[in-house]
């Protein structure tokens, strides 16, 4: 199995910092193209949120050779499909188009990094800010149970943490982006010395290499990035957060801190999170959903980022069932492990799942490319699939209880989304 | 030295893409199976696709073919319903269910050295399914939560509502997962009946994209598919009525922004017009650069997006527009939907065909990628009915649409006198704009739409 996860790849540095990644795959005459930004919501500060995000709104506006809308109608016309997409940490914008046309691609994605300033103008903020406005309201504001994750963030770390607010933003910040603050953000985090480019699928090494030279070599290198300064984040006492919403039926969330991307423990909180939910078998939906029925559904999750992980436990109330019943039954079911640790028979059944997890994420290039790049990013070494994978192959049973007593002993984010009381409906 | 940026580079070369070849066979026992081998990865997909989606619910039963689903892999053979999970999660196997209008598919990714195994555990789903009375019991509850869950939100209380009108008096007009007063009469009788007449081989077809020689997977097909035949129950649409325009109303509490639905029932979908139907909607509203997403979204900026489409079920259709707009900019939205969809009516030009026309067909090597997107184009080549050369000459059939013809498709297939127009949103926001926007009538309903 680890053949096919061993990956074969070029990579070089471009004069102004462009870190390079090549793959070659063949099987079919596709190309994906794939930039990660080292830029996220983590950059932005307080009263200033939403840049980043906001970017990838501005990055498919135009740039100096590109007028407005034809990016993606030149990506459409090819026969490709793109997007982009935002986190605490880094903004990635790809696009996958048959082999012919990976100039066009990189054309476009050079313009943007190298000339975007050019031709941002007021009107182009103004009509972006209505949209991302609109995306807020429609994916946050109007889904039952959309405001949770920035209730949980903004709680758990304080208010001079870079993960205290949601990646899109708050609406008060969203309302005031200023077109000089824009160009600032895009002058510091979007040179080439702050990116990594793969490029993966159906190419030939050296001729790739040759066009990505001469539109990426050009381009200057940025200014030094600024560090990140993240203040000690210990929760000192529990926080128990109840939010009105209109729903029927409502939900509990608890969230522990927990540890940074691609650390052994990261893979041990993985296992614990599919041990407690991930089949009918995990002991949470066992006991919760399938047995007692207090639960309409119970998930977990770590979800872990550059800075800092968190350990998140959802579950949904059956109708009449108070948060505190499940809550207890949640803690009980964490306390066992805590105490007893798990079976052979569920660390095995874990392992299995997540290995041949790895083999079914190899099938479509758009995200393999992409995983590609979180690897060099994050870790330097683009063929890391084989040593991912070796992180949760060498774990010990006995490690996912100590992971549980490690980190879901301290204190924890509470979070209740409940019915709003009823009001007239005249 | 700079290069000079200023035109887009030009294609280098041309592509060559050879289309996925597939096998056909019948097993012994009479279920169809398309075959297409693909070695690149050591995994092998299967789809089972099983005639017997929610258009079969009986009358005041909605919902029974949803539960049906839901219950079908609690417990099969010896394994109980925790031991039968723990069997598939064992051996790194994905199984999944979903229940559609049409048809229940069951789909099955698994790693070829386990394919025997997994087969095996899905043949005790397919054909020795427990449905014990606890589990039913437990499923049944759980779908009622469900219902009750959805009428939260927005998006979909529009979607289904707009489906409930205009499928009016067909079977297309009920969601899958039914309503609570139906969910709550079905008995697990009703759900072994259910089984029974359609988990028939003859009604079952699979479709398996992955690493397997041929001779070998009909060997295991034919080893663990053995029930024999019987009946299947055919299902003829009443033809939808055709409705004249008309606004309904939803109303939601503060909601943050109005969600609008506008469109009509259209035909089934046949090879004739498909492409033409598929070229006149992309322009309007099937792709980013459509004319409605460019107008709504990136020229005014109501909107985060819009789409429109040309939707099929086997028996029927429909044409729909859907998007989610800020409140105060609700009747302004659908004055500019109203003006794009006369406009296309109106015109298309060459242009715009044209850079339809390289998106559609440039892009055919790509929708051949994953084993799951082989075996769904496969699967839907099923469901219509469609010609078995219909991917060869697919590319033709898009270069060959002429322009007139699609213009013609977009005065036809998209009636003006027959849109309808549903709304969810903050009645004291929205209301005084649509009451501005139209003389027609508009319809109050309620969340679970009927009217108020």
């Amino acid at each position: 199995m680890n053949d096919i996860l061993d990956i074969k790849y070029e990579k070089h540095t471009l004069k102004n910092g462009l870190e390079v990644v090549l793959y070659q795959d063949k099987s079919l005459p596709i190309v994906s193209v794939n930039l990660w930004y080292k830029v996220g919501s983590a950059n932005e500060t307080n009263g200033k949120t939403g840049f980043a995000h906001l970017f990838e709104h501005m990055m498919f506006q135009g740039s100096e050779n590109v007028p407005k809308e034809k990016h993606f109608k030149f990506i459409e016309e090819a026969g490709g499909n793109l997007n982009g997409s935002t986190s605490f940490d880094r903004t990635n914008y790809f696009e996958t188009v048959p082999t012919n046309s990976l100039e066009l691609a990189l054309w476009l994605e050079s313009d943007r990094m190298g000339f975007l300033l050019e031709a941002l103008t007021q009107e182009k903020l103004d009509n972006q800010k209505d949209v991302v406005m609109n995306e807020r309201r429609q994916r946050y504001d109007n889904q039952p149970y959309g405001l949770s994750w920035e209730i949980i963030f903004s709680n758990l770390f304080p208010k001079n943490h870079p993960y205290h607010w949601p990646t899109i933003g708050w609406m008060k910040d969203i309302e005031k982006f200023e077109l000089n603050d824009v160009r600032n953000f895009f002058k510091t985090y979007y040179s080439p010395n702050n990116a990594s480019l793969v490029i993966g699928g159906d190419i030939e090494y050296d001729s790739v290499l040759e066009l990505v030279k001469k539109y990426f070599e050009e381009i200057p290198k940025g200014e030094t990035i600024p560090e990140i300064v993240i203040p000690k984040t210990q929760l000192s006492e529990n926080k128990k957060i109840i939010h009105e919403d209109s729903i029927q039926l409502s939900k509990i969330y608890l969230t522990w801190e927990t540890t940074e991307l691609y650390t052994d423990d990261d893979a041990s909180l993985d296992v614990l999170s599919d041990v407690l939910t991930g089949s009918k078998n995990g002991r949470l939906f066992k006991s919760l959903v399938f047995e007692k029925q207090i639960a309409q559904d119970v998930s977990s999750f770590q979800y872990s980022a550059n800075l800092t992980g968190m350990f998140i436990v959802v579950a949904t109330a059956k109708p009449g069932v108070s948060l505190d019943e499940l809550k207890n039954e949640i803690q009980t079911e964490l306390n066992e492990v805590m105490t007893n640790g798990i079976s052979e028979k569920e660390f095995n059944r874990s392992i299995n799942t997540v290995k041949s997890s790895f083999i079914y994420s190899l099938q479509n290039l758009n995200s393999l490319v992409n995983q590609i790049n979180n690897y060099n990013t994050n870790l330097g070494e683009p063929n890391s699939f084989v040593y991912d994978l070796g992180r949760f192959k060498k774990l010990k049973q006995s490690s996912i209880k100590d992971v549980a007593n490690k980190y879901l002993k301290n204190n924890y984010v509470e979070l209740h989304i409940v019915p709003k009381e009823n009001k007239d409906e005249d | 030295m700079k290069i000079n940026r200023s035109a887009p580079p030009k294609q280098k070369g041309t592509i060559e893409f050879h289309l996925p070849k597939f096998n056909k066979f019948t097993l012994n026992n009479g279920i169809k199976v398309l075959f297409v081998q693909k070695k690149s990865l050591p995994i092998i997909q299967l789809n089972m696709i099983v005639n017997g989606g929610s258009k079969f619910d009986p009358i005041n039963k909605g919902g029974l073919a949803h539960l049906t689903s839901m219950l079908i892999d609690e417990g099969a053979g010896d394994y109980d319903s925790l031991q039968l999970d723990n069997e598939f999660e064992s051996i790194g196997s994905i199984f999944n269910i979903g229940t559609g209008n049409d048809s229940i598919g069951l789909t099955l990714l698994s790693l070829a050295e386990n394919f025997e195994r997994s087969l095996e555990l899905l043949s005790l789903v397919n054909q020795s399914p427990s449905f014990t009375n606890n589990s039913f019991l437990r499923e049944q509850k759980k779908l009622t939560s469900k219902i009750l869950q959805n009428n939260d939100d927005p998006s979909y209380i529009a979607t289904s509502n707009f489906d409930k009108i205009i499928f009016a008096d067909t079977y297309y007009k009920n969601p899958t997962i039914g309503n609570i007063s139906d969910v709550t009469s079905i008995t697990n009788n009703d759900v072994i009946q259910f089984y029974k007449k359609h988990f028939t081989p003859n009604n079952t077809e699979l479709v398996i994209v992955g690493s397997i020689e041929l001779e070998n997977l009909q060997l295991l097909l034919n080893k663990f598919f053995v029930t024999t035949a019987n009946k299947i129950e055919n299902k003829s649409i009443a033809v939808p009525l055709k409705q004249k325009s008309k606004f309904y109303f939803i109303h939601k509490d503060n909601a943050a922004q109005s969600e609008i639905r506008i469109g009509h029932i259209s035909d089934k979908r046949n090879e004739t017009d498909y492409f033409a139907k598929t070229i006149a909607n992309s322009i309007l509203g099937g792709q980013f650069s459509s004319r409605l997403n460019l107008n709504l979204r990136e020229d005014k900026g109501f909107t985060y997006g819009i789409n429109s489409g040309f939707t099929y079920h086997s028996d029927a259709g429909n044409f729909e527009i859907a998007t989610s707009v800020n409140g105060k900019n609700t009747g302004e939205a659908i004055k500019e939907i109203k003006k794009e969809i006369a406009g296309i009516k109106t015109e298309i030009t060459d242009s715009e065909i044209e850079f339809t026309k390289s998106y559609l067909i440039k892009r055919f090597p790509a929708m051949f990628e994953t084993n799951s997107q082989i075996a769904h184009h496969l699967s839907s080549m099923l469901k219509h009915n469609l010609s078995e050369n219909y991917f060869d000459t697919y590319i033709e059939r898009i270069t060959s649409c002429s322009k007139e013809e699609i213009e013609a498709t977009a005065k036809e297939k998209i009636i003006t006198d027959e849109l309808i127009y549903l709304v969810v949103g903050d009645k004291n926001i929205v209301m005084p704009q649509l009451k501005e926007i139209t003389d027609l009538d508009i319809a109050v309903l309620g969340v679970d739409g009927n009217e108020l």
